[in-house]
């Protein structure tokens, strides 16, 4: 009976790795037919991605300054979808966090670390807001987000244009490009690899590990505080999960939803950050795109929980990183990794809900076995 | 016919369906265990048992849905292989589902003909004539013109039948078919099928209510656990025996009511109001007192029942729960009052499958202050404490508080539920359908938490489309039909007064 009452974590364990093994097995097998068809060896293009991402610190550095934004664009996605929403805004809510990121910094005089803090304030509060307003129509109206954040992010990058043309146009006629301001010192996030004192050589400048990857930590904790340990996050799972048990069982349906959404928004804020002050310094219209979007796979990829989500920006800001390797070394188009990326997330969306059954339907035979039979549970057929 | 006929030719004239040894298994799962089973020209066969005892599965393996592992069909002396549904009825078995498989919107005729059209052009009016002379020969009333939607769920389930019938089927399977019919509309299922008995053709007759089998069948098969515990004919048994041999042990049937005199009045509803699914319905429900309503589904109790809880806002009228109107309240201040609520659909307005028993435990509790912190964190501990608690009083079985619910089988679902909401010496329980779904071991248990319960002095709404149910655990009885109580009966009314209340009839003034 002792190795019977371990039975259920060993099991999912041992199902999860099975299938995140056979996810990878078949998206690489699959992957690498395609690679194949382009002539090259599926193999040394596989050596190509792992040595780009882990050969030398800088390029585990590389990897973690991918993954930052993505962290928080899977944890935006993961809030949102765990209260049984799809967040599909996420693009849009961090370019407007860009955006007051920009006012913040460029407008505000403040002293060295109330700055940067009001900065990232802004970004986050700008995101929320950004996602107040499908937040707002989806319980008042019922209106679907999927729709409204679809549409709010196609007003998003209009908005960025605008703010760009008037509101933070730079004022240096010397600067033809349609761009902001620098920032001050004082509004920049600081490179790990600065504030440790690392040489430029373990570290180059043009690695923007910044503060923000820690940061990015921290928000999967509180992420994982909130769903799993507050009454805020009890409610949001249980409405995920069944709606009309939540409803009767006291839970304001639409108030979860909202402030689960906000929260999420909150979280897309953070997004752009990295690129805007870890980066570039400045607002600029060649910003980074398509982090939100990504996040939507993070979240898949990570199962919804803040440590997944971390292995799978991780995962995915490797096969960026790459990119870089399969674009210098070899003659495929880089375009093959976003493939082989889109594989991956696919086939371990689908392992994960073939061992969710397996694991469901084995766990139900050996709860009832044991309530139907007591005596008998031993000799069910494994 | 090609020789092969492996049996006396005497005996399969008379049977012809025999089952030998059939087992069949589904990964971890024995559904049916060395099975015999033989189904008689010109009988009725009940076959009982509780809820995955296996009657399915056999009868599916029958209806050529599963093919069996072991053992093997006779019909009418020659085995068999069937692979779907379509050989079965090819070789006279048929099968009608408890859901209907009906095209709303078609007439019963098309419904008839279609699958078996035969061809591309219908014959409508040639198909209407056979149906109509194929429901005469049977004394069976329906007319092949009248649009499905239109007819009633009796009706509805005779052009099932009648379908099995056009093409030829001699062996009917007929899987719970009392589970949606009122008494009057059982009645004429009952009279229907000893015709089809007395024209030489078998049914098979699945069920649980023990009464129906005992008066209608020739012969019964009990299974238990996916074995045949018996073979049996209503004379020759009880229905205790056969409850016995279904569960295992002796089962009562008669719960000794509690004595409790009916006190205050808790809940009085007055002209409630809701769409068009209630009308002006009053109510009065005592502490201590146990109020049936009885009626087919879809009459507009899971609305009653829904705005009592504050799930649906009402148009107009009063709930009043000891004089405070609820209407207009959240569900949490109508919790909070002291209602608590059974729901009929177990899994859409109770449990959280996915989540654990401890967090299905608290919820309806997460916001009070036992169990939640000011600062919005939970109080896990607590919360983990009171479920292993409540698993424990309620018999839950379950290894912790921390699996997931969906592990647990359904009656143990239903326990779970119920210790949730009965914790806490509830002022008014409203109980639907509280037992569907359950085996009778289950049922037992929880007939005897609600009457637990009024004895504790709470007043309970019973919603309940089973007038078994009804019958015996109410002290009073209203039945509801189309969003208005029809009538008031004591307890002692016989089930066909009910009938008349239950299908819109008024019943006579003076009845209660």
């Amino acid at each position: 009976m002792a190795e019977r009452a371990r039975r259920p974590w060993v099991d999912a364990l041992t199902g999860q790795v099975l299938g995140l093994v056979a996810a990878f097995l078949f998206a690489g097998v699959v992957g690498g037919a395609i690679i194949a068809a382009y002539g090259e060896s599926p193999l040394r293009v596989y050596g190509v991605i792992i040595d780009f991402s882990t050969a030398r610190f800088q390029d585990v550095a590389r990897v973690l300054e991918n993954a930052t934004p993505l962290i928080f664009s899977g944890l935006a996605v993961a809030v949102a979808f765990r209260a049984g929403m799809f967040n599909i805004g996420v693009e849009g809510q961090y370019y407007v966090g860009m955006i007051t990121a920009t006012i913040a910094a460029v407008f505000f005089d403040l002293p060295g670390v109330l700055h940067l803090i009001v900065v990232i304030l802004f970004a986050a509060l700008g995101g929320m807001a950004w996602a107040a307003i499908p937040a707002i129509l989806k319980v008042k109206t019922g209106a679907h987000e999927v729709v409204t954040t679809i549409m709010m992010n196609g007003i998003a990058i209009s908005l960025v244009g605008w703010a760009l043309n008037n509101l933070l146009r730079t004022t240096d006629v010397g600067l033809v490009d349609l761009r902001s301001d620098r920032f001050p010192e004082s509004a920049v996030m600081p490179h790990i690899g600065d504030s440790l004192g690392l040489s430029k050589e373990t570290i180059p400048n043009s690695v923007n590990l910044t503060w923000l990857f820690p940061l990015a930590l921290v928000a999967c904790v509180a992420v994982w505080f909130l769903l799993s340990r507050t009454r805020l996050g009890y409610e949001a799972r249980a409405t995920g999960l069944s709606p009309g048990s939540a409803e009767a069982g006291g839970v304001s349906i639409g108030g979860v939803q909202l402030k689960a959404f906000l929260i999420s928004g909150a979280l897309a804020g953070f997004v752009g950050l990295n690129h805007l002050i870890g980066d570039v310094g400045f607002l600029g219209i060649n910003y980074e795109t398509t982090l939100g979007f990504t996040g939507i796979g993070v979240a898949f990829l990570g199962r919804n929980h803040p440590i997944g989500i971390v292995l799978a920006a991780i995962l995915l800001g490797m096969i960026a990183r790459g990119q870089d390797g399969v674009a210098i070394i070899t003659d495929l188009p880089r375009e093959i990794l976003i493939i082989l990326e889109g594989l991956l997330i696919m086939s371990v969306v689908v392992a994960y809900e073939v061992v969710r059954r397996v694991l469901l339907r084995r766990r139900q035979r050996v709860v009832r076995a044991e309530e139907e039979m007591p005596g008998e549970a031993a000799s069910a057929p494994a | 016919m090609p020789q092969g006929a492996t049996e006396k030719p005497g005996t399969s004239k008379d049977v012809p369906v025999r089952m030998e040894g059939i087992s069949k298994r589904f990964p971890g799962v024995v559904a049916n265990d060395r099975v015999d089973l033989e189904v008689r020209a010109g009988e009725i066969h009940g076959l009982v048992g509780e809820n995955g005892a296996g009657k399915s599965t056999l009868m599916r393996t029958l209806y050529g849905l599963y093919p069996p592992d072991e053992g093997r069909i006779v019909v009418r002396g020659r085995e068999v292989r069937m692979s779907s549904p379509r050989q079965a009825i090819a070789l006279g078995i048929g099968m009608v589902h408890q859901h209907f498989v009906l095209v709303d919107r078609f007439t019963a005729a098309e419904n008839v003909v279609l699958g078996s059209e035969g061809g591309a052009i219908v014959d409508l009016d040639d198909a209407e004539e056979r149906i109509a002379e194929l429901g005469r020969s049977f004394g069976f009333s329906v007319d092949p013109r009248a649009r499905v939607e239109d007819l009633s769920i009796g009706a509805q389930q005779r052009v099932e039948i009648l379908k099995a019938l056009y093409r030829g089927v001699s062996v009917l399977i007929l899987d719970e078919p009392t589970a949606v019919l009122t008494p009057p509309e059982t009645k004429e299922l009952f009279a229907d099928l000893r015709r089809l008995r007395e024209a030489g053709n078998a049914v098979v007759f699945i069920s649980h209510k023990l009464d129906e089998v005992l008066s209608l069948c020739d012969r019964i098969t009990v299974l238990r656990r996916g074995r045949v515990v018996g073979e049996t004919t209503p004379e020759e048994t009880s229905k205790a025996e056969l409850a016995e041999m279904m569960v295992g042990r002796p089962v009562l049937f008669r719960l000794d009511k509690p004595k409790v005199e009916a006190g205050s009045t808790v809940l009085r509803v007055e002209s409630l109001r809701l769409g068009t699914q209630l009308k002006d319905v009053d109510l009065e429900v005592r502490s201590g007192e146990i109020l049936g309503v009885a009626g087919v589904e879809g009459n507009g109790q899971r609305e009653l029942a829904e705005a009592l809880l504050g799930l649906r806002p009402p148009d107009g009228g009063r709930m009043l729960l000891e004089g405070d109107d609820l209407a207009g309240r959240s569900v949490e201040q109508i919790r909070g009052a002291g209602v608590a609520y059974i729901p009929e659909d177990r899994h859409g307005r109770g449990l959280v499958l996915e989540m654990t028993l401890w967090e299905n435990v608290a919820l309806g509790r997460q916001a009070r202050p036992e169990f939640s912190s000011r600062l919005g964190t939970l109080l896990i501990r607590r919360i983990k404490e009171l479920a292993t608690r409540l698993i424990r009083a309620f018999d839950v079985r379950a290894r912790s508080v921390g699996v997931e619910a969906a592990t647990l089988s359904g009656g143990n679902q239903q326990k779970l539920l119920l210790a949730r909401e009965l914790d806490g010496e509830p002022r008014l329980l409203v109980a639907a359908q509280p037992t569907r779904g359950l085996d009778v071991g289950a049922i037992e248990f929880v007939w005897r938490r609600i009457l637990e319960q009024k004895a504790r002095g709470c007043a309970v709404l019973l919603i309940s489309a089973e007038l078994e149910e009804i019958y015996e655990l109410s002290d009073r009885i209203v039945t509801m039909y189309e969003g208005r109580i029809t009538g008031e009966y004591p307890p002692t009314a016989p089930p066909e007064e009910l009938g008349i209340g239950m299908t819109g009839g008024r019943a006579a003034p003076g009845a209660a």
